[in-house]
């Protein structure tokens, strides 16, 4: 009532506004973001996201590179779930030429890639939070996280940009360290998520800044292409995993988190299930961990797919990532396009914020979980 | 029926106008194509490995109404794309639904130089898509509301994705871009 009532009297004393850089140097912005707002006091009229600071030109290098050479690319476009988005480039490639990847090295993958999927939420948790203005939380979830990269280091050898998945499988086998901290992170990530609900989810302050702030509708998710937590929280269970299945996933039980408010809040619920649900996953796939190779055996020196094009869709931390590659029939390929779900996820933006305040623009922003370097690519 | 919603959900949604349009499954939206664009060839992807579950070749000007026709039908738009053939360029439109997977690729031939209609009015989302492709390959859309450059500079005079666009090369001691 009392914001009405301010905007009914805004109007009728005033029509001044003005415009005002957010970025690109802003801690909530996430990365080199500039949203250009269009102000009325405290209340944003519009505005307009300006990205591509971090263009490396990723399509361009691709194109101008073998397929292997290309392989320590994709994780540099979601630092956040580098290892999701080799695993994507890895199964893409393995698909156009028929390359069949042994179980052992499909449960690796899916055991490290949940576990990417698990930090970079974790993140996405801790950053939110300080967004929103509690710093504890932050403190809890990179504890958690740093749980995460040094178990992934152990099998990978890195802590973001992974190149872990190699054409046919995985580059090197998991060590018994790796099965020791993992059997041992598992429980005490489940007694943290409980932790994170007792701390957060029922916190009346975070629910005051997040319930009905961000409202996205199934119809406008679907005009501007949304995919992921940010779908799956205005009630469409879309899931990669699920639609599409690539990998083992069909022999997992899991569920897809779904949310119908489609509001901040919504998208928080979404993205802490994934954890829970992600866990399950890892466990199952801990369980069933079969013997044998990590990779396949007769893996070309170089990948010569047969001319047309291919499309690749894998669901990352964001949501859907498609690969789009036209082959000549040369080592080279001819164009890769990339379409990541931040993308798409950001476009959105410019619809959600006008009426509200300039601190729901952060709390909106960061809710909807963007990448910067991926959508420069 | 709503195929992409889990029952539970369902229930607990608030009002039944809130459930989110899916998408016809495959055959009718094939039978849905070949009604409208009978003489475009449309074929289901022979190799299902190749990602795509319906193709089609169009005139540019038909593309709005491929957009219209899917935008009823419930579905989304995945990306705008272009490869560049040399003599022409080749706009590749993805079209997918968030239910069962039925992803439409639709093809279009533009000559180099040639504006071709933009959909940003049907999928709002379109705009950084076809923003992208003009930034890329200095495709123009007609009807599109902010046609500028997303990713590269503001200033930038080239179109790298063009094939006769050699990247700048910095060699030790050379400093500024080589253009071939």
């Amino acid at each position: 009532m009392m914001i009405e009532k301010t905007i009914a009297l805004q109007k009728t004393l005033t029509d001044e506004t003005f415009f005002l850089n957010m970025g690109p140097q802003h801690p909530a912005t996430h990365g080199v973001l500039r949203l250009l707002l269009k102000l009325d006091g405290e209340y944003v009229r519009g505005c307009e996201p300006v990205i591509g600071y971090g263009h490396r030109g990723h399509e361009h290098m691709a194109q101008n590179r073998t397929y292997l050479q290309f392989m320590p690319n994709p994780s540099r476009m979601d630092y956040l779930s580098g290892l999701l988005y080799n695993d994507a480039y890895c199964r893409a490639v393995e698909r156009m030429v028929g390359i069949q990847v042994p179980a052992r090295a499909e449960y690796i993958r899916i055991i490290c890639c949940e576990l990417n999927r698990i930090s970079s939420h974790l993140l996405w948790f801790g950053s939110y939070l300080m967004d929103l203005g509690g710093f504890t939380p932050f403190l809890y979830a990179f504890d958690d996280r740093e749980d995460i990269l040094s178990i992934l280091g152990e099998a990978t050898g890195s802590r973001l940009t992974y190149s872990y998945c190699c054409f046919g499988g995985v580059s090197r086998d998991l060590n018994d360290l790796f099965l020791q901290k993992l059997k041992a992170f598992i429980p005490k990530m489940r007694g943290r998520l409980k932790d994170y609900n007792t701390l957060v989810t029922k916190n009346i302050i975070f629910i005051k800044r997040t319930r009905g702030i961000g409202v996205i509708t199934s119809d406008q998710a679907r005009d501007y292409g949304l995919t992921g937590p940010n779908l799956r929280a205005g009630g469409m269970a879309y899931d990669m995993r699920k639609n599409e299945p690539y990998g083992f996933y069909p022999q997992f039980d899991f569920e897809i988190p779904v949310q119908p408010e489609g509001d901040c809040l919504a998208r928080y619920q979404v993205r802490l299930e994934e954890i829970s649900q992600s866990l399950r996953i890892i466990e199952q796939a801990l369980q069933r961990l079969p013997d044998g190779s990590i990779c396949a055996e007769k893996v070309p020196q170089y990948i010569t797919p047969e001319p047309g094009d291919y499309h690749f869709s894998y669901e990352s931390a964001r949501g859907q990532v498609g690969i789009y590659i036209v082959s000549d029939g040369s080592r080279i390929p001819y164009r890769m396009k990339w379409r990541t779900p931040s993308f798409s996820n950001l476009s959105i933006l410019p619809v959600l914020l006008p009426g509200t305040l300039v601190a729901d623009t952060i709390a909106i922003l960061g809710s909807l979980d963007v990448v910067i370097p991926e959508i420069d690519r | 029926m709503f195929c992409g919603v889990s029952n539970d959900t369902a229930k607990k949604r608030p009002g039944k106008d809130r459930l989110p349009k899916i998408m016809h499954p495959k055959e009718s939206i094939q039978s849905l194509l070949s009604s409208h664009f009978g003489e475009a060839p449309i074929r289901p992807a022979d190799e299902p490995f190749k990602g795509f579950h319906l193709r089609l070749d169009l005139q540019k000007e038909r593309i709005p109404e491929l957009a219209q026709l899917l935008h009823k039908a419930g579905g989304t738009l995945e990306y705008v794309t272009a490869v560049d053939r040399s003599d022409h360029l080749e706009l590749i439109y993805v079209f997918g639904a968030y239910g069962e997977p039925v992803r439409i690729r639709a093809n279009v031939r533009v000559p180099k130089g040639q504006a071709i209609p933009s959909i940003s009015r049907i999928f709002p989302g379109a705009d950084w898509h076809e923003r992208e492709v003009f930034d890329f390959f200095g495709q123009i859309f007609t009807g599109h509301p902010d046609l500028k450059r997303i990713l590269l500079p503001e200033d930038a005079d080239y179109h790298p994705l063009l094939k006769d666009f050699k990247a700048p090369i910095r060699l030790n001691g050379n400093k500024g871009p080589i253009r071939a």
